[in-house]
Formats: C-alpha cells, sequence, structure tokens
C-alpha cells in the first residue's frame, strides 16, 4: 500500500528520540542516586525507590517520552547493583507500566490526592509482588520491617519528587528541550 | 487515529510483552546462578561502580558534613570515652600477648597445627544494602589485587561477610545479614556449635544450636571455622535477645556504616572455590562422634 502521508510528515522532524534519550539518562542516574542514599545508616537496607516516583510521573503525563525498554533498563541496572533478584525490579517496572497505560485516561484527569493514593497502591503491589517471588525462589520469608520501612519513606517522598520532576519539565519546557 | 499511531501503539505493546518476558526469564536464568550470567553482571558493576561513586559524592559530602558537627559537638565526651578504651585495650593487649605465648607453648606440647596465616587488604565500600532483598556491598578491590571467591571480608570489630563475585577492580560482598548467609559459629564461653542465619535485617538467628546449649544474653559468637574458608575466632555478634527457643544475634560489626572493610586473601588452599554454590558452601557439618568440632573434642564434648 503506498503510504499516504505527507512529505513533511514521513520525515520525522520532530523526532522523539533526543527526550527519550535524555530521559534514559535520568532515569539511569536517579536508580544509581537511590544507591547513593543507601549509603545513609538511616535507609540502610531501605532505600526509598526514586525511581518508582520518576517512572510513574512519566508514565502518566510523558508518556511517549519514556519507552518500554528505558523503564527495562532502570530495573536492570537496580537488579544489579542492588543485587536484587536480577530482573524481578524490571518485571515489576514493567507490569505497573503495562496496568497504568489501561488507566493512563482516569490518572490524569485525577487531583493529586488521588494519584498519591494510587502511587501507595501501586507501590504496595510492586513490594507485594517482589517479597511473592523473592520466597517462593528462595523458599524463606526475609524481615519484613525493611521492606515496609523502604515502602513508606517512598511515599513520604513521593510528593517531594513530584514537585521536583514537575520544576524540572517546567525548566525545560522554557528552554524548548522537552 | 493515524494509521502510523495505532501501528506506533502496536509496535510498543509487542516490546513492552517481550521484555516482560525477557526480565521474567532472567529471574530464572539469575537463579540458576549461571557463571556467564554471573560474569556479565560483575561486568556491569564494574562498570557502573565509578558512576556511582560520582552520583552519590554529593550525599556522601551531606552525610560527612553532619557526622562533622556530631562529632564536634560530643567532642569532649568522644575524648574520656577513648581514653578509657585505650586504658582497657592497653591491658587487654598484655593479657594477649601472655596468652598468645602460652597458646604457643602448648601447640608445641601438643603438636596441633598453627593456623594458617592470612593477608589483609583494606578496601572501600562502594554500595550498602538498599533494598529489603539482598544485603550485599561492592568494594573497590577486585581479581587484579588476588581477591578470589571466598574470601571472608572483616573490620576491626568482626565478620562482614564472604567475597561471592570478583570483577576486575571490584567485588561483591555477601553479608553475615543476607538471608542466603550461613556462617557456622561457635559460641564464646560453652564452646556450642550452631548456624547463624541472615535475616535480611539488622540481626541474625541463632540456629542448630545443641539443646544442651545455654547461651547467655551478651554472649559472643565466634566463628567456628568449619569448612576451613573462614577462618575460627572472628567475631560474628552477641546474642541480643532469647524468645520462644528463637535466638537473636547483633551482629558485632555495625554494618550500617560500613566505609573500608579488610579482605583476608589466602587460606583457601585445598578449597575449590571455582563453582561456588553458596547452598553447599553453607551446609552444616553432619554431627556424630566421630565428628571433631573443635580442637581434641568430639561432638559429645568428650575428649578424644
Amino acid at each position: 500500500m503506498k503510504d499516504q502521508r505527507s512529505y513533511f510528515e514521513r520525515a520525522d522532524f520532530e523526532s522523539d528520540f533526543p527526550p527519550q534519550f535524555l530521559v534514559s539518562i535520568v532515569g539511569v542516574t536517579i536508580v544509581l542516586l537511590e544507591l547513593g542514599f543507601a549509603q545513609w545508616p538511616f535507609f540502610y537496607g531501605a532505600a526509598p525507590v526514586l525511581s518508582l516516583i520518576f517512572i510513574y510521573y512519566m508514565n502518566i503525563y510523558h508518556e511517549k517520552y519514556i519507552p518500554v525498554f528505558v523503564i527495562f533498563l532502570m530495573g536492570i541496572v537496580g537488579d544489579v547493583l542492588l543485587s536484587d533478584l536480577l530482573g524481578g525490579r524490571a518485571t515489576a517496572f514493567l507490569l505497573l507500566t503495562y496496568v497504568m497505560q489501561h488507566r493512563l485516561a482516569r490518572l490524569q484527569q485525577s487531583d493529586f490526592g488521588r494519584l498519591w493514593l494510587d502511587f501507595a497502591v501501586s507501590c504496595a503491589a510492586i513490594s507485594l509482588f517482589q517479597l511473592l517471588l523473592f520466597s517462593a525462589l528462595n523458599l524463606a520469608i526475609p524481615s519484613l520491617s525493611p521492606i515496609l520501612f523502604q515502602l513508606g519513606a517512598t511515599l513520604i517522598l513521593f510528593p517531594i519528587g513530584f514537585v521536583i520532576i514537575f520544576t524540572v519539565h517546567r525548566l525545560l519546557q522554557k528552554v524548548k528541550i522537552v | 487515529m493515524r494509521v502510523s499511531d495505532k501501528a506506533r501503539i502496536r509496535q510498543r505493546r509487542i516490546i513492552h510483552g517481550v521484555l516482560i518476558f525477557l526480565s521474567f526469564s532472567l529471574m530464572f536464568l539469575g537463579k540458576a546462578d549461571l557463571s556467564a550470567l554471573r560474569n556479565i553482571r560483575m561486568g556491569s558493576s564494574d562498570f557502573l561502580a565509578p558512576f556511582i561513586d560520582f552520583v552519590s559524592a554529593p550525599i556522601r559530602g551531606i552525610e560527612t558534613m553532619v557526622e562533622g558537627v556530631r562529632t564536634v559537638a560530643s567532642l569532649r565526651a568522644e575524648n574520656v570515652r577513648l581514653q578509657g578504651e585505650n586504658d582497657l585495650l592497653k591491658r587487654w593487649r598484655r593479657r594477649a600477648e601472655i596468652l598468645e605465648s602460652e597458646n604457643r607453648q602448648l601447640r608445641s606440647v601438643t603438636g596441633a597445627a598453627a593456623v594458617k596465616n592470612r593477608t589483609q587488604i583494606t578496601a572501600r565500600a562502594v554500595t550498602a544494602p538498599g533494598g529489603g532483598f539482598a544485603h550485599t556491598v561492592l568494594i573497590a578491590i577486585g581479581g587484579e589485587e588476588g581477591i578470589v571467591r571466598g574470601n571472608p571480608v572483616v573490620t576491626a570489630d568482626g565478620l562482614v561477610g564472604i567475597v561471592i563475585d570478583v570483577g576486575r577492580a571490584y567485588a561483591r560482598v555477601l553479608m553475615i545479614s543476607d538471608i542466603n548467609a550461613r556462617i557456622p559459629v561457635i559460641l564464646s564461653s560453652s564452646s556450642w556449635p550452631g548456624l547463624s542465619v541472615g535475616q535480611n535485617g539488622q540481626f541474625l538467628d541463632l540456629q542448630f544450636l545443641p539443646d544442651e546449649a545455654t547461651p547467655k544474653i551478651g554472649e559472643l559468637v565466634l566463628t567456628s571455622g568449619h569448612g576451613g574458608v573462614l577462618p575460627n575466632g572472628l567475631a560474628v555478634g552477641r546474642v541480643d535477645q532469647i524468645k520462644d527457643g528463637k535466638i537473636r544475634v547483633r551482629p558485632a560489626v555495625d554494618l550500617r556504616n560500613l566505609s573500608y572493610v579488610s579482605v583476608l586473601t589466602g587460606g583457601l588452599d585445598g578449597i575449590d572455590n571455582s563453582n561456588l554454590d553458596l547452598a553447599d558452601f553453607y551446609t552444616p557439618l553432619p554431627i556424630d562422634d566421630t565428628t571433631r568440632l573443635l580442637e581434641g573434642l568430639n561432638s559429645s564434648g568428650q575428649r578424644r
């Protein structure tokens, strides 16, 4: 079939690739930052999952700039460096993205309170998913208090992370990068 | 919706499915502990570790600043405490010299073999456990410095863990608090053997103690040296709580504040660490009357 699009449309002058590349760099850096936070004795064994906040925000407001490969990459890098179950984080992130895609319109119209609540449910679901997988593969149940602490810390940092990402996005819009 | 948009959505869904399948498969491959996958993983850690250092520099800076303020505020009290500790250490040093001499004499009388010497190499801890599912750390020392799998990692306070993966310039250490870490130990005062099991938390469980054993709160738990990988006598922790038959041990090392550690190299002669399967590695020794648990004693505590 002959391509019906105009010449200029096919030329694709406004490629999504540069912002996607930028988002992938930022995503991996956030995973590395999580490891930095883990070095604080306060967050020992329970560093907040900042990457989840980033993925959640990007999935809702800038879905086209965060390809699924970037989500996979962020999960795998976290798995490799934290030596969690290899692929466990990546699977959880990808499944969350899949579920979010089906509820995207509703999430985009929700107020912040509802988003926070939805994020809390998503975060708990991911922790439970990882806990079940870990327990099934290791035939042991790890101490639950660090997992709950991690969940709590991530939820508390959600508004801060949300505001920071929003501000950075506004700045980038001003310089017309995104 | 345009044709190109539909195609893009379909393409995205296919990629999404493939990636979910791939990451799910990786979980099982990772669990199979394939050496190729382990090498890729350690290679990735080697590549990413310098970036972690770079990214976490500001966080470390803030931590150092807070620590500095706290130290200055408690300088006088710290000085008094250190003077007291110094006096105590001087007394212990004299006692250790007497005991060492006595030990040497007794060894020469009984003909017992001397403990193999291990070389200490100091390394910086690059990461800390960040999740509730694994307690491992990356240290800035690797195969280039002669580190091999199975090397014990210690601080001045006691055992931190053992090296489980070695890269070119970095190595991964499985901490004693990890759920997969099972360390053969003895109680310091009664010498009863047991197994220290990590819980992915701040405490360890002491398991497989004989029924006759009566651990006391505060009692020191030391490595027994069984299996020959870990030297005996390294402090693992102290008994912290005994409740409903469960014995909780507080690690001797404050694992939350690891900056530098020492790797004990050597001493693995005759131990095959090329295919180190952690499950087999920590399997407790079978206990019968012919098993020697301590120098000169069998499992019933009878002198041989």
